[in-house]
């Protein structure tokens, strides 16, 4: 069996979707972090697949996912301060307890 | 020379603003000066005039935002040289009138000259979108001078005034909007507009959106809520100001751009805005009837004496638009000293409800002088022979009787009434008993009674000679009906049809026979 | 030696001063702190303005630049760019005035701070000129990830932290979003990530309607996010709410702004021939935008949340603009952010000014303020009178420009919809100006009873002063003025080799397609969408 372009976009779409929905569902923030990884990660699929077949010369999908690993770990580790330092500030990471502010 | 009508109350303002502590005393005199220099200007610029000349007899134009098309065009005719002069006059009055104990002193008197400077404005803008800056421009200092210097219930008021004038100013600048999109004219300027020629069918659209913004501004019935509401609240000189001036935009506004822009459409509307005219008056002299309070009444009364300067309007002949010109100077003056005394009264008795008062025209221990001068300016409101008011609606209903027969006798019931309300308000505040509760009432001084006395001679004087009256709006029939006999029965067959045969220049002169 | 001079005019790093600017200022304020301490810290922020305020000089030598593309086509220095890349810079400039004081007073360490500040303008800046996929993510990441540090920076404070969690959240989900688009329209356009090569592709494929709608969609959902546009705004109240003002400052005039150059780059450039479906989208959006910002600013008793709604409906009347799709609306929306710049950062300090003399910033609690500080009152009426479009402030002149070229477009609805929300806007703005204005000596509140004497000498308060007055004296002059600016803006617009070329190329595309159709009626007709 030959691969096509449409399995990795199916998947990647299949990971988008997961990726949403755990963000909507979860309660843990690092369980949603993880979900915002999901996403990040279904794009670098996409990228990656259609530069592979489309792009194979210049491969900027390939370049492309790569800034984009390199931002997400930006992303994780700035998310990751802010929420040590709410779990020191209210000892929970319970995103239910979270609301000083009003949606 | 203009620009002078603008800018010196602008630039007085910011000046009292900025006094410094020490001399926060001193901003009364200072406003007074300036509203004197005003005045001088005003009538500096009124010797300029030519009576017989119709057009811009001043203009000033200078480029300001050429990708909007808004250029800072004043200039200066018969139809808003009255009213420019009515609003430097009630300005001094009103300046003069202020309290001198007032709390916050250099505030009041800059918000003061700023209103007039946007009056002004508006009165002068020759482009219209100038014209909806100035119209706005006035809704702060107003809002204000309501809000801080108002009755205990100052804040609904204010608040009540503001948003009303906003809506009113959102209409109108949709209009002028619409109106310069559809003609596809490149600039604002009311010349321009005036040439282009529009289909009727968005010539009607415009054009009622442009009467309910000018009708909340005015107001008419049902639009009239917040200007009882208004006028109860803010204290005298505001209210000599907002019926004497700030009304006057809004039929200022009907006369310059409904008829100017949109002649066809005003055409059709004219039956029944006649109608409504009536409606309004009729609403304005029975709801003025019911009312306790004297200021209410006299608030209502200015509803339905403005539904005759509409009544005018729609008529369109060149006499009733001479007569509605008229109207507004006499309703100014008119309105003026009714606020004006029934303040006086306010200030002197405490209270200004109709049942409470009684007898104060005891020559002793009452207010002869005031009582008089307040019945007099009510048998010119009412329209007594020999008073301003008199002549006005006289010619308003002259002018009117033959385009719209019914609506005009309907008017003239609320004349009618206008005695009635009256009558009723100044049986029971004037005579009878003095109650001993008012038997004490502190002495006005003269200088109380100086501003109602030049009020009141100006108004004798008027009606009895009208010439001087009418005279500022002889070319004003020239100017108004030159575009309505001339340029628009040639360019526009639909607008001949309103012009009654005999009713010429010719006619509307009649008053020289006098 | 040919490939090399090659090489470095596609490189044209010569372009990118601004940033190289705002970067070698960064560190001075990086390194100034490491060597020098807290001692320093008096003088860093003077550094940092006066390298945004060289930034922005070094911009104008840029203006109408013979060779607007640098680093291979992936960054666009036109006059669309300088202009939005000077408002962004301008305003971190006024934001840095406000926030000294407020960080010191707040225990923060105020380097730091700037320094973050410093690069979020960097993001700002690199995206109003990105040209690229990749040009735009990073940029957009660059300036996201400093604010939500910024959001978070009073750190013992829970609210800063959820305020700033929130945010990352949403605004984490919201970039993924947004490159989830781009890389479908990567995928799309054949492997094009240079915009205007993007539309190109876009053009040749037949048959990809759904899936550029898709990718559409998404792209402006990211920038919606950004703008803060309903239904995409749920962040805005409680993001406001808990950070530090000046950084709200920042997010509701630099960010936004940074929002909008993206918004008009990308759409115009990467979609014309989605023209009306873009226009459709963003319709709906400042529909929603103007309606719910706007009522929901009714009912708000903090001031900031009152800004922060209010921010909403303000970007609700700049949509009017990008819907409008001509000139005359783009260069009415520059004009009306330039304006907003300075009237939404006056309130701000405003507001600021207020907080830190008495710890609150409930609206009633400023009634009678002006007979304690009239200087204060007067600037932060005059700034909200003016976003609430009163003549003759330059809120004023910015809305009847962009009504008027809605106008134009004939966008009357819209139009419409906009003066009455313009009403609307007055009615709370008037409500603030009230309080402080209008109120009785009796009836002041405890909190100005007790207001501390106003004292501008204090550390940290004449930045504070300057930037009130300056703010305060541009809102009341810029509208009356607004003749070289808004040509200014104009000029910008018309320089714009892209978005000429862009429409260019919808009328060619769309005239070919015609052609097509007319020959063959099976073709794909992507002109009758």
């Amino acid at each position: 069996m030959e691969l096509q372009l449409e399995y990795y976009l199916i998947l990647a779409a299949g990971l988008f979707c997961i990726g949403i929905y755990g963000l909507v569902t979860s309660r843990n923030v690092v369980r949603v972090l993880m979900s915002v990884e999901l996403l990040l990660n279904a794009v670098n699929l996409n990228l990656i697949g259609f530069s592979s077949f489309i792009d194979p010369i210049d491969i900027k999908g390939q370049v492309f996912s790569v800034f984009v690993i390199i931002v997400a770990a930006a992303e994780s580790a700035v998310g990751l301060a802010i929420i040590l330092a709410i779990y020191r500030n209210r000892n929970t990471v319970d995103m239910e307890r979270f609301n000083l502010l009003k949606w | 020379m203009l620009s002078a009508l603008i800018w010196i109350p602008v630039i007085g303002g910011i000046i009292i603003g900025f006094l410094p502590n020490q001399l926060a005393e001193k901003s009364r005199s200072l406003a007074l000066v300036i509203g004197s220099i005003i005045l001088a200007f005003t009538l500096a610029i009124g010797l300029q005039f030519d009576p017989n000349q119709s057009g811009l007899f001043l203009s000033e134009s200078f480029s300001w935002l050429d990708q909007l098309g808004l250029t800072y065009y004043l200039g200066v005719d018969g139809l808003a040289l009255p009213l420019i002069f009515i609003n430097s006059f009630l300005t001094l009055i009103a300046i003069y009138t202020s309290s001198t104990k007032l709390a916050r002193p250099r505030f009041y008197y800059a918000l003061l000259l700023f209103l007039s400077a946007g009056t002004a404005g508006a009165f002068l803008a020759q482009n219209v979108l100038l014209f909806f800056l100035f119209y706005e421009v006035e809704l702060i200092p107003l809002y204000f001078l309501i809000a801080i210097w108002g009755g205990t219930n100052r804040g609904y008021a204010a608040t009540k005034f503001l948003l009303y004038t906003a809506i009113s100013g959102a209409l109108v600048l949709a209009s002028f909007l619409g109106i310069v999109w559809l003609t596809g004219a490149s600039s604002f300027d009311y010349d321009v507009l005036r040439s282009q020629v529009l289909p009727l069918s968005s010539q009607i659209i415009l054009l009622l959106i442009l009467l309910a913004g000018f009708a909340i501004k005015i107001p008419f019935f049902p639009f009239h809520t917040w200007l009882p509401d208004a006028h109860v609240e803010a204290s005298t000189p505001i209210s000599v100001l907002l019926a004497g001036v700030l009304l006057k935009l809004g039929t200022y506004g009907l006369l310059r751009f409904g008829i100017g822009l949109f002649p066809d459409a005003w055409n059709l509307l004219a039956p029944y805005l006649a109608i409504w005219a009536a409606v309004s008056a009729l609403f304005g002299a029975l709801a003025a009837i019911a009312q306790k309070d004297m200021k209410r009444v006299v608030a209502y009364s200015s509803i339905a004496h403005m539904a005759y300067i509409l009544l005018a309007a729609a008529a369109a002949t060149p006499l009733s638009l001479t007569a509605a010109v008229a109207q507004m100077i006499s309703h100014g003056l008119i309105s003026a000293l009714l606020f004006l005394l029934v303040g006086v009264v306010g200030k002197k008795t405490g209270t200004r409800d109709v049942d409470t008062l009684r007898g104060l025209l005891n020559p002793e221990r009452g207010l002869p002088i005031i009582g008089s001068l307040l019945i007099l300016g009510v048998m010119a409101s009412a329209g007594i022979p020999g008073m301003a008011g008199f002549i006005s609606e006289f010619i308003v209903f002259r002018g009117s009787f033959s385009v719209f027969p019914i609506a005009t006798l309907l008017c003239l019931v609320g004349t009618g009434l206008t005695a009635v309300y009256f009558l009723l308000m100044i049986n029971r505040v004037f005579f009878g008993r003095l109650p001993l509760a008012f038997s004490n009432l502190p002495a006005v001084p003269w200088s109380d009674h100086v501003p109602a006395i030049v009020l009141a001679i100006l108004i004798v004087t008027l009606g009895l000679q009208p010439n001087w009256l009418v005279r500022w709006s002889e070319t004003q029939t020239a100017s108004l009906s030159n575009f309505d006999t001339e340029t628009l029965a040639e360019v526009r067959p639909a607008s001949r049809s309103l012009l009654q045969p005999g009713q010429s220049i010719k006619e509307s002169q009649w008053w020289r026979s006098l | 030696m040919e490939f090399a001079s090659n090489f470095s005019d596609q490189l044209n790093v010569g372009l990118i001063l601004p940033e190289g600017i705002v970067v070698a200022t960064l560190l001075a304020v990086l390194i100034g702190d490491l060597i020098l301490g807290r001692r320093a810290a008096r003088g860093l922020p003077y550094i940092a303005i006066a390298g945004l305020l060289l930034s922005i000089v070094s911009l104008y030598f840029y203006w109408d630049a013979e060779n607007p593309t640098a680093l291979l086509g992936s960054f666009s220095g036109d006059d669309l760019s300088i202009i939005f890349r000077g408002v962004i810079a301008l305003s971190t400039a006024v934001t840095i005035l406000m926030s000294i004081r407020y960080v010191e007073q707040t225990g923060g360490a105020l380097s730091e701070f700037i320094a973050i500040m410093l690069t979020a303008t960097l993001g700002g800046m690199f995206l109003a000129g990105a040209n690229e996929l990749v040009m735009i993510f990073v940029a957009l990441e660059t300036l996201s990830i400093s604010s939500y540090l910024m959001t978070g920076y009073m750190k013992r404070d829970s609210r800063s932290n959820e305020a700033a969690l929130k945010y990352l959240l949403i605004g984490a989900a919201s970039s993924a979003v947004f490159l989830y688009g781009s890389s479908l329209l990567y995928g799309l356009s054949g492997g094009k990530t240079i915009l205007p090569e993007i539309a190109q592709g876009l053009a040749q494929v037949e048959g990809g309607e759904l899936a550029s709608a898709i990718a559409l969609v998404f792209m402006i959902a990211g920038i919606a996010f950004k703008i803060s546009a309903v239904p995409f705004h749920q962040w805005t109240p409680d993001v406001y709410e808990g950070s530090p003002t000046p950084v709200v400052a920042f997010l509701s005039v630099g960010s936004k702004a940074a929002g909008f150059a993206l918004a008009i780059r990308l759409l115009v450039v990467a979609f014309p021939l989605e023209q009306p479906q873009w226009r459709l989208i963003f319709t709906a959006l400042a529909i929603l935008s103007m309606i719910l910002g706007n009522a929901v600013a009714l009912a708000q008793t903090s001031m900031k949340r009152l800004l922060a709604y209010s921010s909403i409906g303000q970007a609700g009347f700049v949509m009017i603009g990008m819907v409008a799709a001509t000139q005359a609306g783009y260069a009415s929306m520059i004009f009306y952010l330039l304006v907003y710049l300075f009237m939404n950062l006056g309130a701000f300090t405003g507001l600021i000014l207020f907080s830190l003399r008495t710890g609150t910033d409930q609206i009633t609690e400023y009634a009678g303020l002006y007979q304690k500080d009239p200087l204060l009152t007067l600037g932060l009426s005059i700034c909200l009178l003016s976003l609430g479009g009163i003549p003759p402030l330059a809120g004023f002149f910015g809305k009847i420009y962009l009504f008027w070229a809605g106008w134009q477009a004939g966008l009357y609805g819209l139009v419409i919809l906009g003066l009455v929300a313009s009403v609307v806007s007055i009615y709370y703005y008037i409500r603030v100006v009230k309080m402080m204005v209008v109120k009785e000596p009796q009836e002041m509140s405890d909190t100005v009873r007790n207001y501390p004497a106003v004292r501008w000498n204090l550390p940290g308060m004449r930045p504070l002063q300057v930037g009130l007055v300056f703010s305060l004296v541009v809102t009341s002059l810029a509208g009356i003025l607004s003749n070289p600016l808004f040509t200014l803006a104009n000029t910008s617009i018309e320089n714009t080799e892209a978005l000429k070329s862009a429409s260019t190329f919808l009328e060619e595309t769309t005239a070919q397609n015609k052609e097509v159709s007319l020959a063959d009626p099976m073709a794909p007709a992507i002109v009758e969408k």
